[in-house]
């Protein structure tokens, strides 16, 4: 009976016992989980770094060209079959898989970052380290992370939906594999994808923590400790517990269209009460260069001077966007069904970039703003606290606390929707690809994010949660690879299926 | 399929295996040989005498062919390719040279070109079947072929060809690519060994033994595999027309004749680009 338990749940099995055992080490040894950690990413950063952006720019090209290719016109799901959503609702929600708690922690704060500690090449705190900040807070934010995502969603869309399997990373593999996608390779590809998604998410809800904490801090002057940001997480993870166990995702479900709204409506206080025509300029001519630049900036590591910088940036992003894509990959799939390639692939590339090109104008680009007028100094802010600026930042516009407010309301929400899209996902992969999960597992994974996320926090804080971000990730680029393969074989097998 | 047959032969090649070859081609059902030369560059030393032609042809005709000679210039695969058509023989018998794989690459083979460009099918010997001694003969029933197909239009036609060598044992050999999902995996599958069975059936007047096998993977791989497995005398294959990467990456003809222990049988197919 155990043993076909051990078989059956073999994916939740192993990945929860590497999540265990992360977290013993990581409590009982913490030193010992940043040296290993730490380790592993040097590795990966001295050796495949330049992997990083060419699989992506790869990834770019592959999208574009399946959606321009004679495949473009397939339907991910039968062929007479019809969208499950309007196209509306759809991209609403396309919206709100893109936004998340990473808009929020680093809308204002990268491009200040970048503005003040500009590469080796470039002087900071000039126009020409501002426009520098700016093309590449849109390129780390821009088409690529999508590809990255869509890559993901269109190999589980296509191969679950078109081929009636289960909407599981492995399943994509069966091309290469076969029978064995059942057995432990394809076993292996599922705990990769779990692994990823762990980590991936538990950044975010780090930076999350990290944020909420500040701005309650900067507002009500509570201690700054990093007591305080796990007392935090358990809250919010308490939170997030009584939603799975009462049953109320429909709850949640409102909460997080609430949440949309109040960015967008946030969002657009700050373009009307902002330098307006500023901040438009900003978006057509970042627009204009990112769209220019954008294969140099793909593929430019900048080996000779400014090659630290790119990894810290540029790679860091790749990382974190990869150990997401099983986690979005899995969502934006589940929404598409009844799409074409070609309608899936040119939507999810054109409109939430569209919007996050906005909210990095708006953002980054009042704070850019700011930063010219004397006395204010926000990149000096942004240089030793990120997770502070935001907070900074509002206090430049009028109802400043409300503001405030209404940022930690948006992170905290973000935090738990987060949460509970993650565990529904990690649980889902976990149950052979099954929507129908037992609560043990949610509640298991639930915890073991926030835990993970607390380990992290303690262990090094933000650089180990970037650490975490980009070791998780780097094997499952690797199997994003290999889907780009399996799915070309999966199209050009369509006349041969029909 | 072997009735008339051209054979190229170069200076220096000993009657002794002429004569060996001309025993193989009669047991193969050969009655006459056109033994072709394609003259290179004039020698210091031999100056243009084709007089060593002469003993060549006595050998083949000691093995009870008749033979004509004749010459050719210019690039040596091209020459060949053109006598064949020229003197409607039905096929190109070739005697694979070892060669050092840097010298393949850099200089060619004439063999590897043959196979590209001939309109009439090219058979290579390779180290199987063993070429007989002076006082045994290949025998014709003890050969085994391997026919590899993927029942398109160039690989169906080589079957009137494989019915010919009426051999002890056949084996019809489809390599493919797995299929994208289990469903259509099992379907291809019926297909395909409906198919296999089909041909088989068309085969087993033929040969002592028919066999026929599935596989997943690459042809190339799949087929060297597959010849070794059965200890194949002869593999028989349809020319394609060649894919855009085979220029750079060499496509399965290449591939096998390049490995391959056992001969090849290459027949093309009227219609490509290079086989019309």
């Amino acid at each position: 009976m155990v043993r076909d338990y051990l078989r059956r749940e073999a994916v939740f099995v192993v990945s929860s016992a590497i999540i265990l055992f992360f977290i013993a080490i990581g409590a009982a040894r913490p030193d010992l989980l940043d040296a290993v950690s730490s380790a592993i990413h040097t590795v990966i950063l001295d050796h495949f770094s330049w992997l990083y952006l060419i699989s992506s720019f790869f990834f770019l090209l592959f999208v574009v060209g399946l959606a321009l290719s004679k495949f473009g016109t397939i339907k991910l799901g039968h062929d007479a079959e019809r969208p499950q959503y309007s196209f509306f609702g759809w991209i609403a929600m396309l919206f709100a898989a893109g936004m998340g708690i990473g808009l929020l922690f680093w809308g204002v704060s990268e491009p200040l970052i970048h503005y003040l500690q500009s590469p080796p090449f470039l002087t900071p705190e000039t126009p020409a380290a501002a426009e520098f900040a700016m093309t590449y807070a849109f390129f780390h934010w821009g088409i690529h992370p999508w590809a990255i995502y869509t890559v993901v969603s269109l190999s589980i869309a296509y191969f679950s939906f078109r081929r009636g399997m289960p909407a599981l990373i492995s399943s994509c593999l069966y091309p290469v594999l076969g029978g064995r996608i059942y057995g432990p390779a394809g076993n292996l590809v599922d705990v990769l994808a779990v692994f990823a998604t762990v980590f991936g998410t538990a950044t975010s809800l780090g930076f999350g923590a990290l944020q909420i904490h500040s701005g309650f801090t900067h507002l009500y002057g509570i201690s700054s400790a990093i007591s305080v940001t796990i007392g935090l997480i358990i809250i919010a993870t308490a939170l997030f517990m009584t939603s799975a166990i009462l049953g109320v995702e429909k709850g949640v479900q409102i909460l997080s269209k609430i949440n949309i709204i109040l960015a967008c409506a946030l969002l657009f206080f700050l373009l009307a009460l902002g330098p307006t025509p500023y901040l438009f300029n900003i978006f057509s001519s970042t627009l204009g260069g990112y769209i220019n630049n954008i294969i140099d900036l793909s593929l430019q590591s900048y080996p000779f001077s400014g090659n630290e910088w790119s990894r810290e940036w540029t790679v860091f992003y790749w990382a974190w966007w990869t150990s997401w894509s099983p986690f979005v990959g899995l969502f934006i799939a589940r929404i598409s069904r009844g799409r074409t390639i070609r309608e899936f692939v040119l939507s999810v590339l054109t409109v939430p970039p569209l919007f996050t090109f906005l909210w990095f104008s708006v953002f980054g680009g009042s704070a850019l703003y700011l930063e010219q007028i004397p006395g204010v100094d926000l990149a000096a802010i942004a240089g030793t606290d990120i997770s502070l600026v935001l907070f900074v930042f509002l206090e430049h516009y009028p109802f400043s606390a409300l503001l405030s407010l209404i940022a930690i309301f948006l992170l905290i929400v973000f935090f738990v929707t987060s949460v509970d899209s993650a565990t529904v996902v990690l649980s889902s992969l976990t149950s052979g690809g099954s929507m129908i999960v037992p609560l043990y597992k949610k509640v298991f994974w639930g915890l073991s994010l926030s835990t993970v996320a607390i380990i992290l926090l303690v262990t090094g804080g933000l650089s180990a949660l970037q650490v975490m971000a980009i070791t998780a990730a780097f094997p499952f680029m690797i199997v994003m690879v290999i889907l780009c393969y399996t799915l070309t074989i999966g199209l050009a097998q369509e006349s041969v299926r029909q | 399929m072997f009735e008339k047959t051209l054979v190229p032969v170069a200076s220096g090649e000993r009657p002794g295996e002429l004569r060996k070859i001309g025993s193989i081609l009669k047991s193969l059902g050969s009655g006459s040989v056109c033994l072709f030369h394609v003259n290179e560059a004039v020698s210091f030393f031999r100056g243009s005498d084709l007089s060593w032609l002469g003993p060549l042809a006595q050998a083949l005709e000691d093995a009870g062919l008749s033979v004509e000679m004749k010459t050719g210039t210019g690039h040596i695969a091209s020459a060949i390719a053109e006598a064949a058509l020229m003197e409607g023989v039905d096929a190109v018998y070739m005697k694979a040279k070892r060669r050092w794989h840097l010298e393949t690459m850099l200089l060619g083979s004439v063999s590897r070109d043959l196979l590209r460009l001939s309109d009439v099918p090219v058979f290579v010997h390779k180290l199987r079947p063993r070429l007989p001694d002076e006082e045994d003969r290949l025998g014709r029933e003890d050969l085994i072929v391997l026919y590899a197909t993927d029942f398109d239009a160039a690989s169906v036609r080589p079957l009137p060809s494989v019915m010919e060598f009426q051999g002890a044992r056949c084996h019809v050999l489809h390599v493919r690519r797995r299929m994208a999902d289990p469903a259509t995996e099992r379907r291809r599958k019926e297909a395909v060994d409906g198919e296999l069975h089909a041909v088989a059936e068309d085969l087993r007047p033929y040969f002592g033994w028919v066999t026929s096998e599935q596989r997943i993977g690459n042809p190339g791989v799949e087929a060297l595999r597959v010849s070794d497995q059965i200890s194949a005398d002869v593999i028989v294959l349809g020319r394609k027309t060649p894919a855009f990467f085979s220029a750079p990456m060499g496509d399965t003809a290449e591939r096998v004749v390049n490995e391959s222990k056992a001969s090849i049988f290459l027949v093309p197919h009227p219609g490509t680009p290079d086989g019309s």
